[in-house]
């Protein structure tokens, strides 16, 4: 008992050290449950043995000030070492309430307890997840992810005003943005960017580098699922760029929605890419692109179809067909031009279906015009119909226009 | 990669919110020089593959399918 009275007042001690001289980092330590820390552990079997932990620290002036904040701290330590992970969650989500209080107070000049504040928001997300696990295991409905975003909305307003705390804005964004995207409600992402990116007083570039790493990721995301793909590809590119290089399983990340971005532009990934980092669901897909081989997207594609809708490049990919389509018709072209140069840019629609048979589809002269056409009209490729002669007639210019980085035509 | 299989395991619980692509967290005070190897790995896209060589295994036999054609014709 002795000892575990000696370990509540040593936490005491150091907790209130930390405010006192202003360390970051030894407050963070103190916070953080998921590190499972043997001083954390320990503390929290004695607070089990003890009971009553609350009659130490209210005997003491130094400690009451932090009494709302230390309580509920303690009591979901103690569930949290129990294995009780909604009883934990919903005690660390008062704590943390009534840090956030704390804060608004001390960090008027300086940003000093920001580092403490990452730990919270960092805690209390992956608190909630379990804390979910725990309730869907009983049958019952998981909300705490839910609720760990609302505290985190607020938590993004304490930061997102003036002043040297709203470095700290993109990194509760970035923890937002796990949890939007855990949730399926990507939609919530919207102001919280807005927010980040109309900013005037304060300038992208000096945020941390870890967060706007994580932050250009999540947002090129959304790009992506919005097909706005100039823009997915400047920022994945730039995570890509700036991502630490021995975060092998995140530049992984980044480049599983930066290929089928770049590859709808027209931009082909190395063998080298591919192979480092372990993607070869994309190499037949490159494949195809390479050879104009329709038969092999389509079975990559079918092949790989899980994980593509999992990871929501599925329709991206899909619409490669047409540079496929493109593709093939220039070979077509090329070696009809090795025959009879002078014949060359007449491509009979005929051919086209022939081609297509022996790649096991079955189209008619009607349906082959019909691709053709939407070939013309999406700049794929140059030319116009002879239609009663059902033949493509193509420019003799540049008849088929790279993309060149730029997306197709809409 | 060490997220994978973590990810499968918690595919059975069917209830669960999910994103198998959640970035890694990096830690608060990690620090990195990005220059080189960032480079490296941004290097490594082709955009003139659009090329007009028909020698590869596929066309010929593209060729030889549209050569067998226009004799039937």
């Amino acid at each position: 008992m002795e000892e575990a009275y000696r370990r509540i007042t040593e936490y005491l001690n150091r907790f209130s050290d930390a405010v006192s001289s202003q360390d970051g980092a030894s407050l963070s330590s103190l916070l953080s449950l998921s590190s499972n820390h043997p001083f954390l552990l320990s503390l929290a079997d004695s607070l089990i043995l003890f009971q009553d932990a609350s009659r130490v620290f209210k005997q003491s002036e130094r400690f009451s000030q932090y009494s709302e904040i230390i309580t509920h701290l303690f009591r979901s330590l103690q569930n949290y070492r129990l294995g009780n992970l909604v009883d934990a969650y919903q005690a660390f989500e008062k704590s943390a309430n009534a840090f956030i209080q704390e804060f608004r107070n001390w960090e008027s000049a300086s940003a000093w307890a920001l580092e403490a504040l990452y730990v919270l928001a960092y805690e209390i997300r992956v608190l909630a997840e379990r804390a979910d696990r725990e309730l869907t295991s009983n049958g019952k409905a998981p909300e705490k992810l839910k609720a760990a975003g609302s505290f985190l909305m607020k938590v993004f307003g304490v930061l997102a005003g003036k002043g040297p705390k709203r470095v700290g804005a993109l990194y509760v964004t970035c923890q937002l943005f796990k949890v939007y995207f855990k949730l399926g409600t990507v939609h919530l992402c919207r102001s919280v960017i807005r927010s980040i990116e109309t900013a005037r007083i304060f300038d992208f570039e000096e945020f941390p580098k870890r967060d706007k790493v994580t932050y250009m990721y999540y947002t090129g995301r959304l790009e992506v699922f919005n097909e706005n793909f100039p823009s997915a590809d400047h920022k994945l590119s730039y995570a890509l760029m700036h991502c630490n290089p021995r975060r092998e399983a995140n530049i992984r990340m980044i480049l599983k929605y930066l290929i089928p971005v770049k590859l709808s532009m027209g931009i082909l990934p190395k063998d080298w890419l591919l192979e480092k980092y372990n993607l070869v669901e994309y190499r037949d897909v490159v494949q195809a692109l390479k050879r104009g081989d329709l038969r092999l997207l389509r079975h990559a594609l079918q092949e790989h179809e899980d994980r593509f809708l999992r990871s929501g490049v599925y329709l991206v990919l899909e619409k490669l067909e047409l540079q496929v389509y493109q593709r093939l018709v220039k070979k077509i072209y090329i070696i009809q031009k090795q025959k009879d140069p002078t014949k060359a840019h007449q491509v009979k629609l005929e051919v086209i279906v022939k081609a297509l048979k022996w790649l096991e589809m079955d189209m008619d002269v009607d349906e082959v015009e019909c691709i053709m056409a939407i070939l013309i009209y999406k700049n794929l490729v140059k030319g116009y119909f002879a239609h009663k002669s059902k033949v493509v007639v193509l420019s003799k210019q540049d008849p088929f226009p790279k993309l060149n980085g730029k997306p197709i035509e809409s | 990669m060490a997220a994978e299989p973590k990810a499968a395991t918690e595919e059975a619980k069917v209830d669960l919110f999910e994103d198998d692509d959640e970035f890694e967290e990096f830690e608060i005070n990690e620090e990195w020089e990005d220059k080189e190897e960032g480079k490296q790995v941004t290097q490594q896209w082709e955009d003139d593959w659009d090329d007009d060589d028909v020698n590869d295994d596929f066309s010929l036999q593209l060729r030889r399918e549209l050569e067998n054609n226009t004799e039937k014709n």
